[in-house]
């Protein structure tokens, strides 16, 4: 135990010290911070545009963002955590395992007594509390923002709502991070560790739902999860592949837990396919065996 | 220009033994033909809903035959575009840096600059075989895609519809040489590799994923599902005449959308493939012509990321030592 707080820790140190997160971290709060600016900015331009259309008598349609919850400002958020927040985790989890096998840390690290997986563990717990703190900030930022923009403080269920959302945010950039730190343990060259997650994050977030919904890529950039076209077997690919889709199952689960009048699906099965990736990666990363861990990288 | 040559060779000779880089565009490669397929199935999916439709109607005694769907082939490359503009950036951009990196960490510049190598022959050299390697690359890619079109959507291709994929694909090689350039010159003038990554990636992430989706989501029509006008109902002409109202506001959501390169890709590439309604079946030169401002920006990208490559990639550059 003592050996995976100490790792930990050197983690935390050592996360303060990178440069690259650091800086996807301030595109990833400064984007963030801005979503519920452009949110409400758009909201309130749709708005005006149907009083206009209202005024000369082209639609009796009501206000599409009549009854919205304040929350909808937010809703961008989720595309900022898919696209920065999953990238940068992927950088965190990539840069931690090559960082120690560059300085050949690690074959010090593990001289002492400290077992593969307390090492490893301590990685992720390390990751996993910067993450935290770094979205409970974004959290903090969104609550104050939509209270700035709705001129009153959001009440216990609203904040309850952002809270639950950046968990499960935060479950989504450990398991990228997870993935990231594998990519790191597993390649032999540098560019490599960092192009196969990558790639993996774009086969998630474009082609899976692609093949499944028949949505063009950059229409899944859109926060609230692609609809499949019925018919022509997508409902039965959309079944197969939807699980596995996790990105857009984050969409959903954001989406319900939000209140997001547009989403729809189940919160249950959608939490599940946002966590289970992560425990799978982490049971993989957890068995992986000291020689492994102290391969030199050939670049 | 022997050495120019040389450095060219050496390029293609490194490219040619990463495997892992085939892969990643075979990847690429995949992509695109998996998206001309599941435009193709969701085309059929339109067809055989209009003919449920139409025989619902028949059935009914109703004479009225609505219009039927019409297949304009190119519209299958969207997503096609889309994963050039996104995915094929990010492996430009890799290739770009891994080619500056390479020499960088293997400790071949000291070696390479011993020899009477040209001031500008090795970034010369070096842009020129990545250049001809995305050619190559972009030839496949759009290559494939057409026969896709062609075999899987069965939709028999006329020569002018070869002729707008192979303007496209031009744009396409011009946009993909422009960010491997970029990424060549940052590796060449940044003391550290990690900095220049990081450059690169957060240019990437900001031009190619960030501006074009603050620009869509500024777009008022794009807020509800299926679109704002629809869901109220309104004319086109009447749409227009509302949204001139707001003309300050999208001047100002087209003003952030235009500083992004892959946004002039874009509109040019869905002008010319007929992708976005107002152009298709237009004649290409209306199109080029009406699209100029799309190609001018393009082209002045990929001037300036090339320049900066030549000028930066240097012997003095190249060879100073890290703190």
């Amino acid at each position: 135990m003592r050996a995976l707080t100490s790792v930990a820790r050197k983690e935390l140190v050592s996360l303060g010290r990178e440069r690259l997160p650091l800086v996807m971290l301030v595109v990833f709060v400064v984007m963030a911070s801005l979503s519920g600016l452009i949110g409400w900015l758009t909201n309130t331009t749709v708005s005006s545009v149907w009083l206009k259309t209202v005024q000369a008598g082209l639609t009796r349609a009501p206000d599409p963002f009549a009854n919205v919850s304040p929350l909808y400002y937010t809703r961008n958020s989720v595309i900022y955590l898919i696209l920065i927040g999953a990238l940068m985790a992927i950088v965190v989890g990539v840069t931690s395992a090559l960082r120690d096998r560059k300085a050949r840390a690690v074959d010090l690290v593990l001289s002492r007594p400290v077992s593969p997986r307390s090492y490893v563990m301590g990685k992720v717990t390390g990751i996993g509390l910067w993450l935290g703190a770094v979205l409970a900030f974004v959290a903090g930022i969104t609550w104050g923002s939509v209270s700035v923009i709705t001129q009153h403080a959001l009440g216990v269920g609203d904040s309850a709502r952002i809270g639950g959302f950046f968990l499960l945010a935060w479950v989504l950039l450990l398991e990228f991070a997870v993935l990231g730190l594998l990519a790191g343990v597993y390649s032999t060259r540098e560019t490599t560790a960092l192009l196969v997650p990558i790639s993996l994050w774009s086969v998630v977030v474009f082609v899976l739902p692609q093949i499944g919904t028949a949505a063009t890529p950059v229409s899944l950039l859109n926060p609230v999860p692609a609809v499949a076209v019925a018919g022509g077997g997508f409902d039965t690919l959309n079944n197969v592949l939807g699980p596995v889709s996790v990105t857009e199952q984050f969409k959903t689960a954001s989406g319900l837990i939000t209140a997001n009048p547009d989403a729809t699906g189940s919160l249950a099965a959608s939490l599940l396919a946002v966590g289970l990736p992560l425990v799978v990666g982490l049971v993989v990363l957890a068995s992986t065996r000291r020689e492994r861990l102290r391969e030199a990288l050939r670049d | 220009m022997t050495s120019t040559v040389t450095m060219m060779r050496k390029e293609f000779l490194d490219l040619r033994r990463n495997r892992f880089l085939l892969v990643v565009l075979g990847f690429v490669l995949v992509a695109v033909v998996i998206s001309v397929v599941v435009s193709a199935s969701a085309f059929r999916v339109t067809l055989d809903e209009y003919d449920a439709y139409l025989a619902a109607l028949q059935a009914s005694g109703n004479t009225t035959v609505p219009p039927q769907p019409q297949l304009y082939p190119l519209q299958m490359l969207r997503g096609s575009i889309e994963y050039v503009e996104i995915l094929g950036a990010l492996f430009a951009i890799i290739m770009g840096y891994g080619a500056i990196a390479r020499e960088k960490q293997r400790g071949t510049l000291d070696l390479i600059f011993s020899r009477p190598v040209g001031r500008y022959a090795f970034a010369a050299g070096k842009v020129a075989a990545l250049a001809v390697a995305w050619l190559v690359a972009v030839a496949v890619i759009f290559g494939s895609v057409t026969a896709a079109v062609a075999v899987v959507g069965h939709a028999p291709l006329p020569g002018v519809d070869v002729d707008r994929i192979l303007i496209s694909a031009l744009a396409a090689w011009v946009y993909l040489v422009a960010w491997s350039a970029l990424a060549v010159g940052l590796a060449s003038s940044t003391k550290r590799l990690s900095t220049a990554l990081i450059i690169a990636l957060v240019a990437w992430l900001t031009v190619v994923l960030i501006i074009p989706q603050i620009g869509d989501t500024m777009d008022p029509d794009n807020q509800v599902p299926g679109g704002l006008f629809k869901s109220l109902q309104i004319a086109k002409p009447d749409e227009q005449a509302v949204l001139a109202n707001f003309a300050g506001f999208d001047a100002a959501r087209n003003a952030l959308e235009i500083s992004s390169v892959t946004k002039h890709f874009e509109r040019f590439s869905f002008a010319v493939l007929g992708i976005k309604d107002t152009f298709n079946q237009q004649p290409v030169a209306t199109v080029v012509a009406a699209t100029s401002a799309n190609v001018i920006a393009l082209g002045a990208a990929s001037i300036a990321a090339v320049s900066f490559a030549v000028r930066t990639t240097t012997r003095t550059r190249l060879l100073r030592r890290t703190p």
